[in-house]
């Protein structure tokens, strides 16, 4: 029965958990180590994946099918959208509708995927075996996975596509554009006091990000700093007695649908109600699909919430 | 209608099942395609989809099914109870238990790695099983036994819940994944491992189906009339639990198969082991292979996990021959 529910669980989860993994991350871009700069020789191109695997084109692909969403996105953004031959249900608001999907990102139908004579497919890494992966190496059809946990590896993918699709001065001007919002925003906190802040990732359980993931980095580079910076989990879950001992001055809830009808919600339930931050006003609802967006549109997030924590700054 | 032609007309049934589900899939492909696809001519894509996607898929549906069946005849022969079924002595929760925790705490763990801390695991709980049924008593009673895979099977549950609360998101989704049972990962290695496994082990049980009859009616009976009781229970065990163990290993926890197949053989010809075994094996190949179809069809591109159509079609089906049979 537990194992019941579990697989009830995983189901109708399986888009948050989807943009999860995506929010597994730590240190901002600035600092990371320099990439090797790419050199597309005519040859051939090759680039190391997330799973330690060297993959190798004999040209830059022109028939990409992107199965995680944030590469999707970084795609798009670096003007790939005509190199892509199809997309998942999870790639909403990038303008790929019009694309045919292969279904789920993590169990899409193989065969759709093969029919599509894909020259590359950039999928997730995950933990353990990956069948879609081994399965579409056997056939021949080169497989890159990516794992975009903290904004270093936002930046690593942004290149590394930047290779794979041939557009690798797109990729470095992406990158340089989101270097420089985040820099920009950066310095407009500089010298406020950073907010205690909460993003709820989950509330039932109540989950929070971890610290070295991408949403707290941007919630940093936004002059926010997260309660928890304990944290060592990938979600963290927490208990609504520390959350209240806490006391957030920021609540960031990311929703789909009605943000307003939601905090009313929530401000109504046992332990929420305890929260200064709603009486405050400090609870802010953010469009979900944006919070976790793990390509370049991790400038726009980390605005939103600079927004948010620092609302005396919004629309400067 | 004799055994024999039933059999021989179950078998027809699973071969054409078989042949449906390679001619059916998220991509539309005509009767010619697939022929010529199958001898290897035509479109390369074509072909790879035809030989190293569906046929493997189609043909590791049938072997767990049939494995599963088979095992859920015996077990509701062994317990003499209508609601057991493979899954019953805990050995897929201890199959969840390695493959979870292979997942988690093994980074990297390949397919086949996954796949061996799974049997690993139900290999562990069909012995702790059984040694805990076997240490009350005399003789192996089996309504301890029943309470033993009862239990078991609750503590390798709590044992999932504790290893996938510290489970990174990754992991979490992929161990949930596993549990939901697929067989879009299907392989020609996991086809030939399996079917090297469950050959012997249906003959093993084959063999026992005289045993069985006797020790369906009552353990006593069948000591009366010579059988072996202890040895038997301990073979039909045994034999029953590695089957499941090897097809929860390459296709995860797949449920409903083991449980209604054996029912619906039995209702409509009859509890003869000698029959109903070989007839649970065909039905149960051909349900699952049509449950498998069904899911990577009704709503392509997505699939659904084949726990959902294997419930959806058997249990109107289930109530269908239950009514008949009752009027």
């Amino acid at each position: 029965m537990i194992l019941d529910s579990a697989r009830k669980l995983c189901r109708t989860a399986a888009p948050a958990l989807i943009a999860a993994p995506v929010l597994v991350l730590p240190a901002c871009g600035g600092e990371r180590p320099a990439e090797p700069p790419p050199a597309p020789s005519v040859q051939a191109i090759s680039a190391v994946d997330d799973a330690g695997d060297t993959v190798r084109l004999a040209a830059p692909a022109r028939r990409i099918i992107s199965l995680a969403p944030s590469a999707t996105e970084t795609l798009v953004a670096i003007g790939a959208r005509g190199q892509l031959a199809g997309r998942t249900e999870y790639d909403v608001g990038v303008g790929v509708d019009v694309l045919p999907s292969v279904g789920g990102a993590l169990d899409p139908s193989l065969e759709k995927l093969v029919a599509l004579r894909p020259d590359l497919v950039v999928g997730w890494h995950t933990a353990g075996a990956n069948p879609v992966r081994d399965r579409l190496r056997e056939i021949g059809i080169p497989f890159f996975a990516v794992r975009t946990t903290d904004t270093t590896d936002v930046f690593r993918t942004i290149g590394r596509l930047g290779v794979l699709s041939g557009r690798t001065r797109e990729a470095d001007s992406a990158s340089a554009a989101v270097r420089r919002e985040l820099a920009e925003l950066r310095a407009s906190v500089a010298g406020r006091p950073a907010r205690s802040t909460f993003i709820v990732v989950g509330d039932e359980p109540l989950m929070t990000a971890g610290p070295w993931t991408a949403t707290i980095q941007l919630m940093e580079v936004a002059g926010g700093r997260t309660t928890f910076p304990d944290a060592k989990g990938q979600p963290q879950y927490v208990s609504m007695e520390e959350l209240v001992r806490r006391q957030p001055e920021v609540i960031l809830l990311p929703v789909s649908g009605d943000g307003a009808a939601r905090i009313r919600e929530l401000s109504t339930r046992p332990g929420w109600r305890e929260l200064n931050a709603f009486r405050t006003r400090r609870v802010h609802a953010l469009p979900v699909e944006q919070v976790y967006l793990m390509g370049p549109g991790i400038a726009q997030t980390a605005r939103l919430f600079r927004d948010a924590i620092h609302p005396e700054l919004a629309s400067r | 209608m004799k055994p024999a032609l039933r059999l021989a007309l179950l078998a027809a049934l699973c071969a054409g099942a078989l042949l449906l589900s390679v001619r059916l899939g998220a991509v539309r492909l005509g009767v010619r395609e697939v022929l010529d696809a199958l001898r290897g001519a035509g479109d390369p894509t074509t072909v790879a989809i035809v030989q190293r996607l569906r046929v493997p898929r189609s043909l590791l549906a049938a072997l767990v099914g049939g494995a599963l069946a088979a095992s859920g005849a015996v077990f509701q022969a062994l317990l003499r109870n209508p609601l057991a079924e493979p899954y019953v002595l805990g050995v897929s929760g201890g199959a969840a238990v390695g493959a979870v925790a292979a997942i988690v705490f093994g980074a990297g763990a390949s397919s086949a790695g996954v796949g061996l801390a799974a049997f690993a695991g139900a290999a562990i709980a069909i012995v702790v099983v059984l040694r805990m049924a076997a240490s009350v008593g005399p003789t192996l009673d089996t309504r301890i036994l029943l309470l033993s895979g009862v239990v078991a099977g609750a503590f390798f549950n709590a044992c999932i819940l504790l290893v996938l609360t510290f489970a990174d998101t990754e992991s979490f989704r992929s161990a949930l994944f596993w549990m939901m049972g697929s067989f879009s990962g299907a392989t020609w290695r996991e086809i030939v491992l399996l079917a090297g496994l469950a050959g012997p082990a249906l003959a093993v049980l084959f063999a026992l189906a005289r045993p069985l009859n006797l020790l369906a009616v009552g353990e006593e009976t069948a000591q009366y009339l010579g059988v072996r009781t202890e040895r038997v229970k301990l073979a039909a065990y045994g034999t029953a639990s590695l089957l499941t163990a090897s097809a929860v290993a390459v296709s995860g926890v797949i449920g409903f198969v083991g449980l209604v197949i054996p029912h619906i053989v039995r209702m409509t010809w009859g509890a003869d082991h000698r029959f109903l075994i070989p007839a649970s094996v065909l039905l149960g190949a051909t349900f699952l292979v049509l449950a498998d179809s069904l899911a990577r069809t009704v709503a392509a591109p997505t699939e659904l996990p084949i726990g959902v159509v294997t419930a959806f079609v058997g249990v109107p089906f289930f109530l269908w021959i239950l009514r008949r049979r009752g009027a």
